[in-house]
């Protein structure tokens, strides 16, 4: 086996991102299902339309959402009938708009192509486990955009980025660990960019190519284009690995530079055992040598990119404008963004206000944790004093503190409405500050 | 010039001393060496005055007086205030002209030999030194204590001789026999030694003959008109014939050995006995491998030289790059690696089914995938 591909298969690209297309289409239609039944479970249970305020809509959600999965409300049956859901074909094409909107919005920016591809892998893979119906395309992108830029040390500040926008960060950093969990935080994505590169060099380093340069550029440059649009646009990153992606590309800006590679890099012939180094006369070794650059391997490979190749020309740098279109956006996008404000989660559309919750449920599972303790107030008030001052917390901070803690004592009672929202306010606050600890306890 | 020392202990002159000074043992000092005490003879008088000591009061009186007095039996010892009851068996000569040092070299030879523990009887060292110190404090006390101490540790040293007879009676006969052994191998050694020297002599007196024999050889060649042939005339010149023939047939030995390895152990070497066998030197082990063994050495392409690309060459003088240490053979590799690696690869065979793998990879890692998918998608729908 060429070390090579060994190493590839190392990488959480092929380990946890890589399927075969029917494995992925029954992947989505899973997460579809899975969210439809959710939804229409939660859409039953509420009383109220799902527009009104998180805080009040949650907290009786959250009380005791457990009874009500197991036992489907009475009452909800004669509640207003469910709203139509989104198809998984009609879901792909939601995320394929959202991707073109991502590579659209980096390109304005100028972001570096890694960053760009990286920030379209991200919501597509965070779009094969999560439905989109669940949590909203529209603030996923911004998050997966912002992330990729950490992911690929092109970090951007957040109040740039906010400004850019015309975001709050609050809404940003919101999605930030649900994107990362979506991801099942493998966060290295393998692109195809340096690949090309490294073919170019390549075929340059043949003899009969160097005097042929110009049309190298020409097909690399062409490739390139290809390759900042096509694969991403489908699901080439799923199904293909980056060198096999990059043959694709290649080869539909110059088919004959790609064979001509391919050619290069799977010569062995195991009749004459002529080439490489002099070992070729035991048969074991050119066994092995068939397996990795032989013929055979070489059909196959041809194979892999000829089927990449036909996937890629699906989604050709040309069709930008068709994301672009008035007429297409008209009908075909609007209708189903329309048709998904309509069937979206109400309890996980908002962010924002999930985030709260979570971190609410959290601080109170701390609060009856700490009850059983023996240690009892005393001791959970050291504990948050020593997750604070891991960045050495200072003086305000401790006030703050003192504060929540004083108001949390309360809690078990009964707190007040607003004062609740005034603990909140606080508290997130708080854990942005320090922002380590908090998103373990919220999640 | 140094001021006068106060006299120091040397033995004064012989002078007539009225009675004979006594240490604070009681025992006769040194000076007493000159005159019996007993007799009042002096060595003046008498050339031959030999001392002799009993052991059980250690006063000492020359021959005569022992001979004159205890011939016909046990009588009590001459000097006054001393009654102890002395036998003409007794007595002997003194190996030490001090004879409180004599007395106490006896006390010692006597605890010796009841307390005769060896170290190797003893579990740890901190046992064999309390066994020594115990034994000491003992000794002190007999050698240097006053009448009730000396008592005391007496009765002690008794009791312990008649409690652990068989054990002391064992202790010594196996230092008899280590005695034994060293005493011989001493003997077998001085043996070898004194074989070896008259090895040497005898091999001297060959190499003399020898070379008388061709001195005579050389002066009738010379008379007949003919010289010795060069080879002969260099070894006359030289000392230690035999020794560098010796070696020579070593030289030889040793190189014959090199070619048949099986007769290498017999043949011209020296050997020595009863040496325990050292460990075999430990095979040097190559290089630290950080990889453990993992082989990185592409399988597809070749880093050579010609690979480079304009957008890169461009860099190659660019200060910012260059200064840094930044090496662009690490672009290269890196950009072949990416450009080759997984091509290989078939994602739709090796999830659905692992075509072109090993049967018992695909297992692994479908079974992985299955179950990272499944809780994954679990994950994410809480």
């Amino acid at each position: 086996m060429a070390t090579e591909d060994a190493r590839y298969r190392d990488s959480s690209q092929y380990r946890l991102w890589s399927f075969s297309p029917t494995q992925l289409s029954a992947l989505r239609d899973k997460t579809n299902a899975a969210a439809r039944a959710r939804i229409s479970e939660r859409l039953l249970s509420h009383p109220l339309p799902a527009s009104t305020t998180a805080a009040a809509t949650s907290k009786q959600d959250l009380s005791a959402p457990t009874s009500h999965a197991n036992t489907p409300d009475p009452d909800g049956n004669s509640t207003p009938a469910l709203p139509e859901f989104l198809t998984p074909a009609e879901e792909l094409t939601l995320v394929g708009y959202y991707t073109s909107e991502i590579l659209r919005a980096s390109e304005a920016l100028h972001y570096a192509d890694e960053i760009k591809a990286t920030a379209a892998m991200f919501l597509k893979r965070f779009y094969i486990t999560n439905s989109i119906m669940t949590y909203p395309p529209a603030e996923m992108f911004f998050v997966a955009l912002f992330f990729a830029c950490k992911v690929d040390t092109g970090h951007v500040n957040l109040a740039e980025y906010t400004k850019i926008f015309n975001k709050s960060a609050e809404e940003i950093l919101a999605g930030e660990f649900l994107l990362c969990q979506g991801l099942r935080f493998a966060f290295d994505v393998k692109h195809p960019y340096r690949a090309l590169r490294g073919a170019m060099m390549e075929l340059a380093s043949l003899e009969d190519m160097k005097r042929d340069l110009k049309r190298l550029d020409e097909a690399e440059a062409k490739a390139r284009r290809v390759l900042q649009f096509s694969p991403l646009m489908t699901d080439a990153y799923f199904h293909y690995t980056p060198s096999q992606i990059m043959l694709a590309a290649l080869s539909l800006a110059d088919r004959g530079l790609a064979e001509r590679l391919i050619q290069e890099t799977f010569h062995f012939v195991p009749m004459e055992g002529n080439e490489g180094d002099g070992g070729g006369g035991d048969g074991k070794g050119n066994e092995e040598k068939a397996r990795v650059i032989g013929s055979q391997i070489r059909d196959k490979v041809l194979g892999a990119i000829e089927g990449c190749r036909d996937m890629l020309s699906r989604e050709l740098p040309e069709r930008k404008e068709h994301w672009l279109n008035k007429q297409v956006i008209k009908t075909q996008i609007t209708p189903l963004r329309k048709k998904l404000l309509k069937c979206k989660d109400p309890e996980r559309w908002n962010l924002v206000e999930l985030q709260k919750v979570r971190r609410e449920q959290a601080a109170k599972k701390m609060d009856s944790d700490d009850e059983d303790d023996f240690g009892g107030r005393d001791g959970k008030k050291a504990k948050k004093e020593e997750d604070g001052d891991i960045f050495g917390g200072d003086l305000g901070h401790s006030a703050k503190k003192r504060k929540v803690s004083v108001k949390k004592e309360e809690d078990p009672f009964g707190g007040a409405m607003v004062k609740k929202e005034d603990l909140f306010g606080v508290k997130v606050k708080k854990e942005e500050d320090s922002s380590f600890g908090g998103f373990g306890g919220a999640l | 010039m140094p001021p006068p020392r106060p006299p120091t202990s040397a033995p004064r002159p012989g002078g007539v001393t009225a009675a004979p000074s006594t240490t604070s043992d009681g025992l006769p000092t040194r000076d007493a060496d000159d005159m019996c005490p007993v007799c009042k003879t002096i060595r003046y008088l008498n050339r031959d005055m030999e001392f002799l000591v009993n052991p059980e009061c250690y006063h000492s009186m020359c021959t005569a007086c022992v001979n004159r007095l205890f011939d016909d039996g046990p009588k009590q010892c001459p000097y006054a205030g001393c009654r102890r009851t002395l036998r003409r068996k007794g007595f002997r000569a003194p190996f030490f002209g001090d004879l409180s040092v004599e007395r106490e070299v006896d006390i010692r030879r006597r605890v010796s030999q009841v307390f005769n523990q060896v170290e190797d009887d003893f579990q740890t060292l901190r046992d064999y030194n309390n066994y020594l110190q115990m034994v000491e404090d003992l000794t002190f006390d007999l050698v240097h204590g006053d009448e009730a101490t000396r008592h005391k540790a007496e009765s002690q040293l008794s009791a312990w001789e008649a409690e652990h007879r068989t054990e002391i009676e064992r202790n010594r006969r196996a230092g008899r026999e280590q005695d034994e052994q060293s005493r011989k191998r001493l003997a077998a050694e001085a043996a070898a030694a004194r074989q070896r020297r008259l090895d040497a002599i005898r091999e001297a007196e060959e190499e003399k003959l020898e070379k008388i024999k061709i001195k005579e050889m050389e002066i009738d060649s010379l008379e007949r008109g003919q010289p010795l042939p060069d080879s002969q005339r260099v070894q006359l010149k030289r000392r230690g014939n035999k020794a560098v023939e010796a070696v020579a047939n070593l030289a030889a030995n040793s190189s014959a050995a090199a070619a048949a390895m099986a007769t290498a152990d017999t043949v011209g070497k020296l050997s020595i006995r009863g040496l325990k066998e050292k460990k075999r030197e430990p095979r040097p082990e190559g290089p630290y491998d950080p990889f453990g063994g993992l082989d990185l050495t592409p399988s597809r392409y070749k880093i050579h030289g010609g690979l480079s690309h304009p957008n890169v060459d461009k860099y190659r003088s660019d200060k910012g790059h260059v200064t840094g240490g930044y090496s662009f053979d690490e672009y290269t590799s890196r950009a072949m690696f990416e450009a080759f690696a997984g091509l290989g690869v078939f994602i739709e065979d090796e999830k659905e089914v692992g075509v072109g793998l090993v049967a018992s990879e695909v297992v692994g890692m479908g079974a992985a995938l299955a179950a990272v998918g499944g809780d994954g998608v679990k994950m994410e729908l809480d």
